[in-house]
């Protein structure tokens, strides 16, 4: 019975168990389910275990049930009104091929206020969908605003990423969300990890050591004399700051998503936070790096023996990293260049690393990955790169 | 006991569907994992559970230090170390099992009759524990090491969890409890609240309250909501205010430190209240 249905959850991603489908028969058996009513309630507090699918479940009874119509996938969140607008013109982004390298010393000099500005005159000028040609906003043209197209230093527009230098992201809003799924284990990451954890004897003396009690009592001939401890405490914070934006760091998600599931398992305080390439005045409390900003100086008022972890491949544009107005999101205009910013952080907290996915024998290649090791130790995102970290912010 | 329905208690406004949620987890065994927003009233649905069928109330708090067999049972080393060396005492020092104290899991299983146990802030715990611990309540028997004895449950316990958690449980956890998620309450639903809280109190001054609350509530960028306790708790300040006036609700939020406790929040919501005072 509701096998279908069953199914039907499984296959909208609601994780639901054999064991608790069988339970549902029981509740069905015991006559404890009289109507759909009483099913609907029934079957979603045995099979669904998070309020997170309560709204994937209700979906699937309406459809299974009622025959409602299960709404299409929504990968995205897009929020920004000119997004929509962009995208009409630049549904279908075409393989570009050949236009490279035209007026390339030309538009190199732009730097990136004079390339939003660029981009938003183009947008006022232009009425329809453009593919090719070099000014106006399309798909794989040398224009610098548009997206699939080969600028050196040109602002995309929506669309996948082909060249790492072609950064400006103007209607981005997607996210990974690097707490929902990931792979479920991985022993070896998780015992790197656990040395980080630093028991110490903290808070009153009100355990009673039964050893040493004994042992005081024999050496007082018998009179009773009772020794206390303070018990162990896992006192170490952490903050844990996850590089997710964007399509630079995608290669990297399945580790990413390790390293996060194992660090929430193992500390009692691991404070999260995002950013997209580098960090300026503010991170991000949520994935999507839009509703919950925590300023550094926020941060700063934490304790300032807080181990700091970055996660990320600190790879990027120049002038993201060096220039005042640097980031790529055009409404963070902070003046500070984040180079301070990182500088800020890699005083306040002692003991910081950087975790960088990418492989070291790479790093040289890529300038502020250079940059950014000589302000915060950083280390490969492998077992090995790991336990050195970890010895890094262990030491006193 | 099998008889025994659930349909709410004197202090407790119940939605008829936590109601069935509650019956069915009675009626299969299985523990009910309650989660939703702090201050929802889930631990004041085992209180309401206790008073509604008469049976017990064992409440663990669950603390993050916290070992699986402090909740089951404890051996009372030093009262034994106390009577062998003074010898003054009724029990019999040779014999451990005078020495052993029912945790609260313990107590659940031993009593005599039907109990409500609850479980509170799971959360808190490690994973270990949680995992431990559900697998003592699917047995239903635990062993005391000092004295080789197994302890089983005379009466099945009424197993209510709660969790704050942002962090999910583990999955061997969740496949053993039944789920819900407690809403917030919406206006009407408080409006009920409000009503078993303080009968008979002037319906302009809930009126008001109410809708300042949830109005406060929506306001972007607050770190801790206000929740049905603290709406409560600001009732029964501008109760005991001789001075206040329902009507000037309206104009002006006093007591805001009943409702919003974290200093910027307070900031925040101060701003807004002496907006609405200027409009």
């Amino acid at each position: 019975m509701f096998i279908d249905f069953f199914y039907k959850l499984r296959d909208h991603g609601v994780p639901v168990s054999p064991t608790a489908f069988l339970t549902l028969h029981k509740a069905l058996d015991q006559k404890l389910i009289q109507s759909l009513d009483d099913f609907y309630t029934v079957s979603r507090a045995v099979l669904v275990k998070s309020e997170r699918y309560f709204d994937l479940y209700d979906q699937v009874f309406a459809h299974h049930f009622e025959g409602v119509e299960l709404p299409a996938n929504e990968g995205l969140a897009i929020d920004e009104m000119a997004r929509a607008m962009l995208e009409q013109w630049l549904q279908n982004p075409k393989e570009l091929a050949a236009a490279l390298g035209m007026d390339e010393a030309e538009l190199q000099k732009l730097t990136p206020e004079q390339l939003i500005e660029y981009f938003k005159e183009r947008l006022k000028e232009q009425t329809e969908r453009h593919d090719g040609g070099n000014r106006w906003i399309g798909t794989g043209g040398t224009s610098p605003v548009g997206h699939s197209g080969h600028h050196p230093g040109g602002m995309r527009v929506g669309g996948e990423s082909r060249n790492h230098s072609a950064v400006k992201v103007a209607l981005e809003r997607r996210y990974k969300d690097y707490s929902l799924e990931g792979p479920l284990t991985n022993a070896m990451m998780g015992e790197a990890l656990k040395r980080l954890r630093h028991l110490r004897p903290a808070g009153p003396k009100d355990q009673v050591n039964i050893d040493k009690s004994i042992y005081q009592t024999m050496k007082n001939a018998g009179e009773i004399e009772i020794v206390f401890d303070s018990s162990l405490k896992d006192r170490l914070k952490i903050i844990l700051a996850i590089d997710n934006g964007g399509w630079s760091m995608d290669p990297y998600i399945p580790l990413v998503q390790t390293l996060f599931d194992y660090a929430k398992a193992q500390f009692k305080e691991v404070k999260t936070l995002f950013f997209h390439n580098t960090v300026y005045e503010t991170l991000w409390g949520d994935p999507a790096r839009y509703k919950k900003p925590v300023t550094l100086n926020e941060l700063a008022r934490r304790d300032p023996e807080t181990r700091l972890i970055f996660v990320g491949d600190a790879s990027m544009a120049p002038y993201e990293l060096m220039a005042q107005d640097g980031s790529i999101y055009i409404t963070d205009r902070s003046g500070r260049p984040s180079i301070a910013c990182l500088e800020f952080l890699a005083k306040t907290f002692r003991h910081s690393v950087w975790l960088n996915p990418v492989r070291k024998g790479r790093w040289n290649y890529t300038r502020t990955i250079n940059v950014i090791s000589q302000i915060f130790p950083m280390f490969e995102l492998s077992i090995d790169g790991l336990e050195k970290a970890v010895a890094r912010l262990t030491a006193m | 006991m099998s008889g025994a329905t659930f349909s709410g208690a004197s202090r407790y406004v119940l939605d008829a569907e936590l109601a069935q949620i509650v019956n069915v987890s009675m009626a299969l065994e299985m523990p009910l994992l309650l989660k939703g927003e702090p201050g929802t009233g889930k631990t004041m649905l085992a209180h309401a559970i206790t008073e509604s069928l008469g049976m017990p109330l064992l409440v663990l708090n669950v603390k993050s230090s916290m070992k699986l067999v402090e909740a089951l049972y404890q051996y009372d080393t030093l009262t034994r170390l106390n009577d062998s060396r003074f010898g003054d005492s009724k029990r019999d020092v040779s014999d451990i099992e005078a020495y052993i104290k029912m945790g609260k899991i313990g107590q659940s299983f031993t009593a005599e009759r039907r109990t409500v146990l609850l479980i509170d802030e799971i959360d808190k715990a490690d994973t270990d524990f949680q995992d431990d611990m559900l697998d003592v309540l699917d047995q239903m028997e635990f062993d005391i090491i000092e004295i080789d004895k197994t302890i089983r449950a005379k009466h099945r316990p009424v197993i209510i969890i709660t969790s704050n958690a942002k962090k999910d449980l583990s999955d061997p956890f969740l496949g053993r409890c039944n789920f819900h998620h407690i809403a917030f309450p919406d206006p009407k639903m408080m409006r009920k609240i409000i009503d078993v809280h303080f009968p008979g109190l002037n319906g302009a001054l809930i009126d008001g309250a109410i809708e300042a609350f949830y109005k406060l509530r929506q306001l972007e960028g607050i770190e801790k909501r206000p929740a049905t306790r603290e709406l409560i708790n600001w009732l029964r300040a501008l109760q005991s205010d001789p001075d206040f006036n329902p009507k000037r609700l309206k104009e002006e939020l006093p007591f805001l430190g009943v409702l919003f406790k974290k200093s910027q929040d307070f900031e925040q919501a101060s701003r807004l209240a002496q907006r609405r005072g200027r409009y």
